[in-house]
């Protein structure tokens, strides 16, 4: 069977199943008829370059054709399907040779245009590469499916940032990823503009020694919906994962952020910690977290998650506003400080000054 | 400590079974007659029947849940469990009228003995109904009523009518639709106002039966400023075919009083337990759920508190403690709807020898609920490698001056606590008790002494074996 013909195979998922509570997948599906699958898509507009504008270097480089390693099959079947099915004239890999050393960011910049599109992009990524890259999106497509689907190959060191910035409309994003051997990643997402996001982000641990951080900075605001959900698989010895998830939700906003590490039978020596914190802004604002554990082995080093919810701290402001600051400043530095700190934790100073430069107009918006 | 722990307390001390004397049972299965059937028996009122009738009808229609340990709840076959069996004639008042076999069975479970040293009152249920009943006279005078829920029916009935499925309708789980439907037991207690019954009442449950359902329904409203404890304990005997018990407990704390339900679920290991506990806490008042689970195959029981009026406080307290064949999927939910409440979930759990100990938790603030704190913690020890460990927790926050933590661990018992007890004489087996110990004792300390110790003897002997 093909994606499509998979897709419609599979029953309408449950709301008990918490991918799936709080934003129904015929909430986000583009058309909120769920039997159908579009076949009409636009294809985005794809570069790639380094952050600075120069040309990106021979060893990286973005083909116009799916080149997949490993399949995976820890993805949700109904938005990998259907997205994959959308896609199917969309497919795009990112192609990273073995020991790839760059010294500056690549950007790879991903423009929608106006209508509906799709993309499925294989992340292939050699042994020993070292580099940061941004994945920018931007745009004013009503709905947009994004798979990044591949892996970080052995002893790589990566730092891969996707920022959502669209103007409007829905993004439903999937993400699989397998982290090789003694890998070492940071995976950071910024969610900044769609209407609606969905995202579903797996990664498997399952060679020894991988090592990756999952870094969020969600500003929602107005009337959005923002829905990231994230799956660590320790599947095998010595790895190490860290989620830190800042959301500040302001307006009639709501964001909802769900974990799950699971610890498999055998991954000795595991050590795995999820943290979720909320600042909500307004009176109408609703953040919703749910940090999920399962845990099968029990030779690991910890397990552990946490959430905290709360208002801008009074003390804080109060601190601030006695050297100085009026109010309104004094509250928008402690928001920026709090998405900052994952923010400032994503990359080198030169991609982190490029963030924080490209959300200063969202920045605003949350706090007015 | 191991010897004295065995001696104490045997192995799985409460797993003997009496002969079958049942003056009425109900054959196997369940229908709108049998239904009608336990109504009329217990002559009760019409709105009541109606009541269980349309609970059936709910219970029927609706689907199992689709989350959670599926593959156990799927093994339930409801149609080859008793749904209504009666050991005794009537519920006694002086331990001598009860039914000798019946009697040695409490005896044998220590409560005659517990009744006269620290408690204000007991009732014993065996099978589905309360065979023993007493209340201290002080306390009887003070207005205190504390009766088997068919008599609280009874004699009652406008109060048990206001109140009963005002907390947990019929129709919020398929679980409660069947209490609702056969409940027959349980307490029902009213404390009025500004009296405070200072030592705790006990209930004690017993399924003796095999394919027994037990499905005791307790009420318990604490008017304006007053307070009670109220315990609960659980034994059945171990068979090779499984039991149900599926209670329903409501909680009704009026403005400025405090409710404090403690219970220690000790079913044998073919007892699935399924209950709905929920508690609503008026302006100022406070209830607090103090829940230990050692035993059951599968237990699902999520004790829950709706924060109601501003200023009122809700504690959650568990413990559970998941051997081989055992899934412990416990929690709490608390959901905060006025200003200025505030809540504490702490639960602790142990897994061994295959067991699986999941807590699975919901907290929510409402938008015009200002002020808010909570606080939940979860730990989990996990004793060898063919256990499991899980924790769900979800919370919802829609007011932005709520403040929110939550916290949760999974790990082992640490080399260095094994190494410094052994250290200073202790055998491995008895550090791993004591550090066990140790670990729930944030819950023990809230449990009267007796319990307290009792649980301690239980654990020791739990962790028997677990080394090498």
């Amino acid at each position: 069977m093909n994606p499509g013909q998979t897709y419609l195979s599979l029953e309408e998922p449950s709301n008990a199943d918490h991918l799936w509570r709080y934003s129904p997948w015929k909430k986000v599906h583009p058309t909120g008829n769920i039997k159908e699958v579009p076949e009409n898509f636009s294809q985005p507009e794809v570069s790639l370059s380094m952050l600075d504008g120069s040309k990106a270097p021979d060893n990286i480089s973005i083909l116009k054709e799916s080149i997949t390693t490993k399949e995976n099959s820890y993805s949700d079947p109904v938005s990998m399907n259907f997205i994959d099915a959308v896609s199917s004239k969309n497919k795009f890999t990112l192609k990273v040779d073995k020991n790839t050393i760059l010294k500056q960011p690549v950007l790879l910049k991903i423009n929608l245009g106006e209508s509906n599109s799709s993309m499925n992009l294989t992340m292939n990524i050699g042994r020993h590469c070292q580099f940061e890259l941004v994945t920018q999106i931007v745009g004013s497509a009503p709905w947009f499916g994004l798979i990044r689907n591949g892996e970080i190959g052995e002893g790589s060191v990566i730092n891969d940032v996707l920022v959502g910035q669209m103007n409007a409309g829905t993004l439903m994003r999937v993400d699989a990823i397998n982290i090789g051997r003694d890998a070492q990643v940071k995976a950071g997402s910024i969610s900044s503009g769609s209407e609606r996001t969905k995202a579903d982000l797996r990664y498997m641990m399952n060679e020894n020694g991988g090592n990756l951080r999952v870094l969020g900075s969600i500003l929602s605001a107005n009337e959005m919906h923002i829905d990231h959900h994230v799956e660590i698989h320790h599947e095998a010895a010595n790895t190490f994962s860290r989620l830190d998830w800042h959301s500040a939700c302001g307006g009639n906003s709501r964001t909802i952020g769900t974990g799950m590490l699971r610890v498999a039978d055998g991954a000795t020596g595991a050590d795995a910690g999820q943290l979720f914190h909320n600042l909500l802004l307004s009176e109408k604002a609703e953040a919703d977290s749910i940090p999920e554990l399962e845990v099968s082995e029990h030779d690991v080093v910890g397990c552990g998650h946490g959430t905290a919810n709360g208002p801008v701290d009074e003390e804080q402001l109060f601190y601030l506003e006695a050297r100085g600051f009026n109010p309104e400043d004094a509250k928008d530095a402690l928001i920026a400080a709090f998405l900052n700190s994952t923010l400032s934790d994503m990359g080198s100073d030169l991609l982190h000054q490029w963030l924080a430069n490209n959300l200063q107009d969202e920045l605003k918006s949350l706090t007015t | 400590m191991t010897e004295e722990a065995r001696e104490a307390v045997g192995d799985y001390k409460a797993g003997w079974h009496d002969p079958e004397n049942s003056t009425i049972r109900f054959d196997a299965g369940l229908s709108e007659k049998v239904v009608r059937d336990i109504s009329e028996l217990k002559n009760e009122p019409e709105w009541m029947t109606e009541m269980r009738v349309k609970a059936f009808k709910h219970f029927d229609d609706r689907p199992m849940p689709t989350w959670g340990n599926m593959s156990m709840l799927n093994e339930i076959d409801f149609e080859k469990i008793c749904y209504y069996l009666r050991s005794s004639k009537a519920t006694e008042n002086d331990w001598d009228d009860v039914p000798e076999d019946i009697r040695n069975t409490f005896d044998r479970l220590g409560i005659p003995d517990a009744e006269q040293k620290w408690l204000s009152g007991v009732t014993a249920q065996y099978e589905s109904e309360a065979v023993y009943h007493s209340i201290r006279e002080d306390l009887q005078e003070q207005g205190v009523i504390f009766l088997d829920m068919d008599s609280g029916l009874r004699e009652h009935e406008d109060l048990v009518k206001k109140w009963f499925g005002s907390v947990v309708p019929y129709s919020d789980n398929k679980f409660s639709a069947l209490n609702t439907a056969v409940w027959s037991g349980g307490s029902f207690i009213y404390v009025p106002k500004g009296v405070h019954v200072e030592l705790p009442v006990q209930a004690y449950f017993r399924i003796n039966a095999k394919n027994m359902g037990q499905f005791e329904r307790t009420l318990i409203i604490a008017d304006e400023g007053s307070s009670i404890h109220y315990v609960e304990g659980c034994t059945a005997p171990t068979y090779s075919t499984d039991s149900l018990h599926s209670a329903v407990v409501e909680l009704i704390a009026l403005p400025g009083a405090h409710i404090r339900y403690s219970t220690v679920q000790n079913w044998s290991a073919n007892v699935y337990n399924l209950v709905t506990k929920r508690g609503i806490a008026h302006e100022n008042s406070k209830i607090e759920w103090v829940d230990g689970n050692i035993g059951s195959k599968l237990t699902m029981k999520y004790p829950s508190v709706i924060l109601k009026g501003e200023g009122a406080h809700a504690e959650v307290i568990s413990v559970a403690y998941s051997g081989a064949g055992q899934h412990q999927d416990a929690g709490a939910k608390i959901h905060h709807l006025a200003s200025n409440t505030t809540s504490k979930i702490l639960s602790k759990s142990i897994s061994k020898d295959g067991g699986r100990g999941s807590y699975r938790g919901l907290v929510t603030v409402s938008p015009k609920a200002q002020n808010c704190k909570l606080n939940v913690v979860c730990d989990a020890l996990i004793l060898d490698e063919d256990s499991r460990s899980d924790t769900y927790p979800t919370m919802e926050v829609a007011n932005p001056t709520a403040r929110c933590e939550h916290e949760a661990s999974v790990s082992k018992v640490s080399d260095n606590q094994l190494f410094y007890l052994m250290s200073r004489g202790h055998s491995e087996e008895e550090a791993l008790a004591l550090i066990v110990n140790g670990f729930f004792e944030p819950f023990t300390r809230e449990l009267p002494m007796e319990y307290a110790v009792e649980l301690n003897k239980l654990m020791a002997l739990e962790m028997e074996g677990s080394i090498g």
